[in-house]
């Protein structure tokens, strides 16, 4: 720590502070524009002038760092003449158009002028009168009001890694545009709308709604990601008209993507459930609570008489909070008295715990938000971590940008693989064979950590496995030159604190518990612990549904089981949850669900899965209502109701314990208190930390279906950033900017199968067929082809199929033009 | 190796060029071959002279006979009488200014005999396109001194021990600027010579990069091993197309040669160079947004939280040192620290590089020891004023520099000296002044640059020079206001004090200096809407004063309006309806008979004209101007 002295107190910062956050830290103001916490000094605004004593000239604050014993003054006439001058300068061609202008009551040039009084000026101008631009969506620009401190040009490039926006011109004409003054294309995460000062860049979506002081500011976390950030919204009217992040706030501390800050209207969808209803002959009609809950009751006891309870089962909801799931798992197993409970997670984080305690004897691993941060090696493999864990995502930028080796596995162009120089592009699925050559090089030389890893159990099998690894075969394989390969597993085994990423979810196909474990194996080999490989769990509350028991405990059936594997199942109850579009393989779980005797679904939309349910149940959404989600970083966070609810909806637990006090006169937890201290109780017993145990899995790279004569592509499934799972595809303002599903396909497959974009193509696998809209990018290689899920009626999954455990399952299709 | 009788060294600076060297070299071999002489006389192809007004010249060797301002059409007669009758062509050679005679020799020129060229030593002596010829010249001896006999520290005592300090404007002592960088541990050290020369009338390190590339080559090898770099840049601009080739070329050559590249002439010393070339920014010139260039990004400074010396270029180790510095380098090692200091004076040591030009005879490059007088340079090197006119201000430093008055003319050119002025030694741009200038719009030219030039980062830069620009534009269209004045310096003030590089934070020393010396200037501006020098259009009044016009009739000749007229050898007289302020008629003058008054005049004189058409028209005011 350096002692340094403002303004006559003595204050500590951190040795290569500069004045500025040194300052603001300890509760001293200095004036600033262009100052953001994320980014390099920029020094251009000049209002952060400080004076040092034995200095002829003033300093920036912002650019200028602490030394032991320094003596600064903030403020003193000379300074507040030069601060004056320059907001002047400012305020002589920023338009004082404050009474339209949306940032006006939390604007800093308006506090500053406010302080300063600048409100006389010397000279006279004519103010610039360039158009405003709202053509892009999210986004509008008014260049009038850019004071060119540059804060969104920093977060663009140099924090969000993306690199949309740059000063244009030089000297007076300077303005700030996306190339060319094109309409902004972007990833729309809408950082730069927060950044901005003043009011040169806003929020579309809240363009002239309401004035900052109308407003109530509430904080919740984040419904889509796991992630957890916190969202500071704005309501008006118990409706929630903004969002944003805020500095110092939350684990995100201001960050946000473009789900979170504008995502949350799904709860405003004219497809809200807003009544209970039943099936009756064929279709769906409104009824009573009592009459729907009677009904559903019966419909369960009904099973339960005939088969037994093991026949009825449940599915719970990655988005639903903890207590909610709990009361779920609660129903489920101690009212109905079945151990048949899973969620979608079955196909994506499951996969995680699996392969954890395989490779490590432990289950429980939330990610440590900070570790791309502490790591000075990132191998990120096969996974478009800024898509899944946007904010989380942006540490691994940060990372690079502070020096750390990023080196992005991929087949598709993500945008960490467009942040570094070490983007190595395999075939899609093929990331174990990666990994398996690169402990090959460190093996055969002997980069390993001889002592830690030999006293690895099964180490034996693995060199085994590893001598007689075929490199050369493995590389063109991978089509990475033998030379690249033995130079990054070099600098790996060269570098002190490793990191291996990648993120497990259901949408994605390209990975499984082999990846997971061949990535375990390597970090073993290196001598590193469990806590360098990072694998978030997916949405907000993957994680705490998982704790709560949000899977079989004991001999019930999992998820694959009930719905692919046996036809034990004649009752399901599904809360929160769309497999008929979400599930892989569709047309077999919508087969199976037509088979059922009895369909629960409790949602908050009528989702396609709902349709076929005999009693449809609905629920509160997200902000209207209370309870904890846990975070992949392992946090327990509470949400609150700031937004007024649907129709005659009910939250989720109150629903399942009308329920269970329907099947059962036995006592059930009955208040909200009640269920939280009882899930709570169950996460603690579940998180105690358990006894490592570390083994070596050798492990092949296995891949289910291959492309062939008949189908000759791969397809691979994922996110795109803009979406996330079923929720966010009814956000208006989401579905606006992607508003349908595409595959993106190479340019010369796109000539090879004569496609042409805007023109629907018909895209075939073994199981089924679906119409598609083609995007041609080299983003994705050739002989791949590439779709996000999140779009309902495109029914991309009619295409895929379940994989649980070992086995990569890509699709191979084919396509046809129409 | 050929030996030839005669050497004619053409000069193929750009300026030469411009007046078709080019065409004369080609002329020149084909008439040598037409009349034999192919294999006797050798026509080099040199760097920029420095004598750049008298182009396109050339120095005929053995004697050393100097032609100048020569045609294609001269071409057969020089070859006939120099060469092969061995009658140096008179007509051709330079005249003394007061006698008229011919000085046949280059080192009869004042120009040239009074110059002390080092940093030029090889201007129009060898082929800058041949290393061979700069081998010849003692070149890379400096070099291969340094790796085999000198460790970096010596090196960097030497230059410390030297004295010299950076050419490029900023005087920063370049033993030290290695020192410091030599200090920080790094696997990747780069340095970069400084070729961004953007100040207006400033063209020495263009020249340096034309005429003696390998200098500066040799002078970044000595600093690479001083300091440990293994590769260099030569940042450029891209309007010097020709710079740009030669380096070129003098880099392949040196490759060639293993005097870059790998195991340095057998050292083991790595080192390489690569050419950047700019996009026209001048603020590209800056250290940190010159560094941001060659990272291909957008040229802007950024604010010194780090020293280059220790994050500069990639965010690596980096030395950055102007064209001159580096070209001054060999000999130093070559002569010693001693002999380096034994020029100029005790704290700048060393010579300097001017440019010359403006209203000055001898415009061209001259080379001088620091602390040597203005008025040496501009008089007796530069030749004075031409046509008569009289001398009023000299720039110094460009668009961070200022005018420097008749008063002030016996200032030594030394760092501390110029500074005092008010004025900057700066790049070495020297534009000199008559009285036609108009001290006002100089300042606004100027200004201009600046704010042209302007990233656009800081809000003082950005904002304050544009209310700068936008006062003194008020001021010469005659909207001036008395206090303007004070705004100016108000402004100027906390440009300086807020500004985040040098461009900013020196922007306002033109209007300064110009406030400080020509003070009355800006007053008359504004408050009796005068320009004396005419150049503010809205500010003047031309007639004719009586008492003098000899009625030659020259200034109706020239009038694009025909707005004077008069009787042959009677006083002529000016139409002021038909005046349109041009000036052409005040220059042309040769008996100083036309006069310039404020605007006020211009409606009396049109209303006596309409009443009284015959009477004389009376001075307004006492002594207006000469």
């Amino acid at each position: 720590m350096i002692e340094l002295t403002i303004n006559g107190r003595k204050v500590k910062g951190e040795k290569g502070a500069t004045i500025l956050a040194t300052a603001l830290k300890n509760g001293i103001y200095i004036p600033n524009l262009c100052y953001d916490r994320r980014l390099k000094p920029y020094a251009g605004c000049r209002l952060c002038l400080v004076q040092i004593e034995g200095q002829r000239e003033l300093f920036a604050a912002c650019a200028t760092q602490i030394r032991e014993g320094m003596n600064v003054t903030t403020d003193n006439d000379a300074i507040a003449e030069a601060r004056k001058t320059v907001l002047e300068f400012l305020l002589l061609y920023h338009p004082l158009d404050c009474p339209i202008c949306d940032k006006a009551g939390e604007c800093k040039l308006q506090d500053l002028a406010f302080k300063y009084g600048a409100s006389h000026s010397r000279f006279s101008a004519v103010r610039r009168k360039d158009k405003e631009r709202l053509d892009a969506p999210f986004v509008e620009r008014n260049p009038n009001r850019c004071v060119l401190c540059g804060i969104c040009v920093g977060i663009c490039n140099e924090h969000q890694g993306v690199g949309a926006l740059n000063l244009i011109g030089r000297g007076f004409n300077t303005t700030i545009s996306p190339a060319f003054e094109e309409t902004l294309d972007c990833e729309f995460c809408g950082q730069c709308i927060d950044a901005c000062p003043v009011g040169a860049l806003g929020n579309k979506e809240y363009r002239h709604k309401s004035r900052i002081w109308y407003m109530d500011e509430q904080r919740l976390i984040c419904p889509f990601c796991g992630c957890g950030c916190t969202i500071v919204v704005n309501t008006r009217e118990d409706k929630i008209i903004r969002a944003r992040g805020k500095e110092g706030i939350g684990v995100n501390s201001g960050d946000l993507c473009g789900r979170g800050r504008f995502g949350f209207d799904f709860i405003y969808s004219e497809k809200r459930l807003t009544q209970p209803m039943i099936k009756k002959d064929g279709s769906h009609k409104a009824v009573s609570w009592d009459e729907a809950i009677r009904f559903a009751a019966e419909g369960l006891s009904r099973v339960k008489e005939r088969y037994g309870p093991s026949a009825i089962g449940g599915i719970g909801s990655q988005r639903c909070t903890i207590e909610e799931n709990f009361m779920f798992q609660y129903l489920m197993r101690h009212v109905i008295g079945t151990d048949s409970i899973d969620s979608a997670a079955r196909f994506g984080y499951m996969k995680v715990p699996k392969a954890y305690k395989k490779a490590f004897g432990i289950q429980y691993n939330p990610i440590n938000w900070d570790s791309p941060l502490k790591s000075d090696f990132l191998l990120v493999i096969e996974s478009d971590i800024t898509s899944t864990m946007p904010v989380w995502g942006l540490n691994f930028i940060q990372a690079k940008n502070n020096g750390a080796r990023l080196v992005v596995v991929d087949s598709k162009e993500t945008k960490l693989a467009r942040n570094t120089k070490d983007w190595i592009r395999i075939p899609a699925g093929h990331g174990t064979t990666f990994i398996n050559a690169l402990m090959k090089v460190i093996y055969d030389h002997g980069l390993f950590n001889q002592q830690k890893a030999r006293a690895v159990r099964d180490f034996d099998k693995l060199a085994d496995f590893l001598s007689i690894f075929p490199l050369k075969q493995a590389a063109s394989e991978l089509g990475v030159d033998i030379s690249i390969i033995e130079r990054i597993a070099r600098d790996y085994a060269a570098s002190t604190h490793r990191l291996i990423a990648l993120t497990v979810s259901f949408t994605e196909n390209t990975k499984d518990t082999n990846l997971l474990l061949s990535a375990a194996n390597l970090l073993l080999l290196m001598g590193d612990s469990h806590e360098q490989l990072q694998c978030p769990a997916e949405l907000c509350n993957t994680l705490g549904a998982y704790l709560v028991g949000l899977k079989p405990e004991a001999d019930g059936l999992d998820a694959y089981q009930m719905l692919y594997k046996s036809q034990q199942t004649k009752a399901l109850y599904i809360m929160g949850e769309n497999p008929v579009v979400i599930f892989p393989d569709v047309s077999t779980v919508e087969k199976r669900l037509r088979e059922l005797d009895f369909l629960v679904v409790q949602d908050i939309f009528m989702t396609d899965t709902a349709l076929m349910a005999d009693v449809v149940l609905p629920a509160y959404a997200w902000a209207e209502k209370e309870g904890n989600y846990i975070s992949a970083k392992g946090m327990l966070q509470t949400i609150t109701k700031v937004s007024s609810v649907v129709g005659q909806s009910m939250p989720d637990w109150m629903i399942l314990r009308n329920v269970a006090k329907a099947l059962t006169t036995a006592p059930v937890p009955s208040t909200l208190s009640d269920i939280r201290q009882m899930a709570l109780d169950k996460i603690a017993t579940s998180t105690t930390p358990q006894e490592v145990s570390y083994r070596f899995n050798p492990v092949e790279n296995l891949i289910l279906e291959r492309p062939d004569s008949e189908y000759p592509l791969t397809l691979v499934t994922s996110n795109v950033l803009q979406h996330s799972g079923a929720l966010s595809g009814l956000s208006k303002n989401l579905s606006a900017f992607v508003p349908d599903a595409f595959l993106m396909i190479n340019d010369i497959d796109a000539r090879t199968y004569n496609i042409k974009e805007g023109k629907t193509i018909r895209i075939i696998s073994r199981r089924g067929n679906v119409m598609i809209k083609p995007l041609i990018t080299n983003e994705v290689p050739q002989g791949t082809v590439f779709a996000p899920m999140h779009f309902s009626h495109a029914r991309l999954n009619t295409l895929t199929y379940p994989s649980v455990d070992a086995g990569v399952p890509l699709v191979a299709v084919r396509i046809e033009g129409d | 190796m050929d030996l030839y009788r005669a050497s004619i060294m053409l000069c193929g600076g750009t300026g030469c060029i411009a007046s078709g060297s080019q065409k004369i070299k080609e002329a020149l071999e084909e008439e040598l071959l037409n009349r034999g002489l192919e294999n006797e006389v050798n026509v080099v192809f040199t760097g920029c002279n420095g004598f750049c007004a008298q182009g396109p010249v050339m120095t005929i060797y053995p004697e050393g006979i100097f032609y100048e301002k020569f045609a294609l059409k001269d071409i057969p007669e020089i070859v006939e009488e120099h060469f092969i009758k061995g009658i140096p062509v008179e007509r051709l050679m330079h005249k003394d200014t007061a006698t008229k005679h011919p000085l046949p020799h280059m080192n009869d020129i004042p120009f040239f005999r009074l110059q002390t060229p080092w940093a030029l030593r090889n201007k129009g002596l060898i082929d800058p396109e041949k290393i061979e010829d700069y081998i010849a010249r003692d070149g890379y001896f400096a070099a291969s001194k340094a790796l085999f006999e000198m460790t970096p520290e010596q090196i960097i005592e030497e230059v410390k021990r030297s004295g010299l300090r950076g050419r490029g404007g900023a005087g920063f002592p370049t033993g030290l600027k290695w020192e410091l960088s030599a200090k920080v541990e790094a696997p990747l050290k780069y340095i970069i010579c400084n070729g961004d020369e953007g100040d207006p009338g400033a063209f020495m390190d263009r020249s340096i990069m034309e005429g003696d590339p390998h200098a500066v080559l040799e002078g970044m090898l000595i600093g690479a091993k001083a300091i440990g770099s293994s590769q260099g840049y030569i940042y450029v601009r891209a309007e010097y197309p020709l710079a740009v080739k030669r380096l070129k070329i003098a880099i392949e050559q040196a490759r060639e040669r293993g005097l870059l590249g790998k195991d340095i002439l057998g050292s083991g010393f790595d080192f390489d160079i690569e050419i950047s070339q700019g996009a026209g920014a001048f603020v590209c010139g800056e250290a940190s947004a010159l560094m941001r260039s060659i990272e291909g990004k957008r040229g802007m400074p950024r604010p010194k939280f780090w020293r280059s010396a220790v994050k500069g270029l990639w965010d690596r180790p980096t030395v950055l040192n102007n064209v001159e510095t580096f070209a001054n380098i060999p000999q130093i090692i070559l002569k010693g620290a001693d002999w380096y200091r034994s020029l100029g004076t005790e704290k700048s040591t060393g010579t300097k590089v001017f440019a010359l030009s403006g209203a000055i005879k001898n415009i061209g490059l001259v080379e001088v020891p620091m602390g040597t007088p203005l008025r040496k340079i501009i008089f007796d090197i530069g030749g004075g004023i031409p046509k008569g006119r009289k001398f009023k201000a000299v720039q110094l430093g460009g668009p961070s520099g200022g005018c420097i008055p008749e008063s002030l003319l016996d200032t030594p050119v030394t760092f501390e000296d110029i500074e005092k002025t008010g004025a900057i030694v700066g790049s070495g741009g020297m534009v000199v002044m008559d009285d036609l200038n108009c001290m006002v719009s100089v300042s606004k030219f100027f200004l201009e640059f600046s704010t042209e030039e302007s990233c656009g980062k800081c809000t003082p830069c950005r904002i304050g020079n544009t209310i700068l620009l936008d006062l003194l534009t008020k001021i010469t269209e005659g909207r001036g206001e008395p206090s303007d004045i004070e705004l100016i310096e108000n402004v100027s003030k906390q440009v300086i004090n807020a500004s985040l590089c040098g461009l900013g934070k020196t922007s306002p020393n033109p209007v300064l200096t110009s406030l400080r010396y020509f003070r009355d200037e800006f007053i008359e501006h504004v408050e009796q809407k005068w320009c004396r020098t005419g150049v503010c259009k809205e500010l003047c009044t031309f007639f004719i004063d009586p008492e003098k016009c000899v009625g030659c009739g020259a200034c109706s000749r020239v009038c694009p309006k025909n707005a004077i007229t008069g009787e042959r050898k009677k006083p002529h007289k000016i139409d002021q309806s038909l005046c349109i302020q041009c000036r052409s008629c005040y220059i042309k003058c040769n008996f100083y008979s036309i006069k310039i008054g404020p605007r006020s005049m211009r409606e009396e004189l049109l209303a006596q004209a309409s009443n009284q058409p015959e009477q004389s028209i009376q001075t307004p005011l006492e002594e207006v101007t000469q």
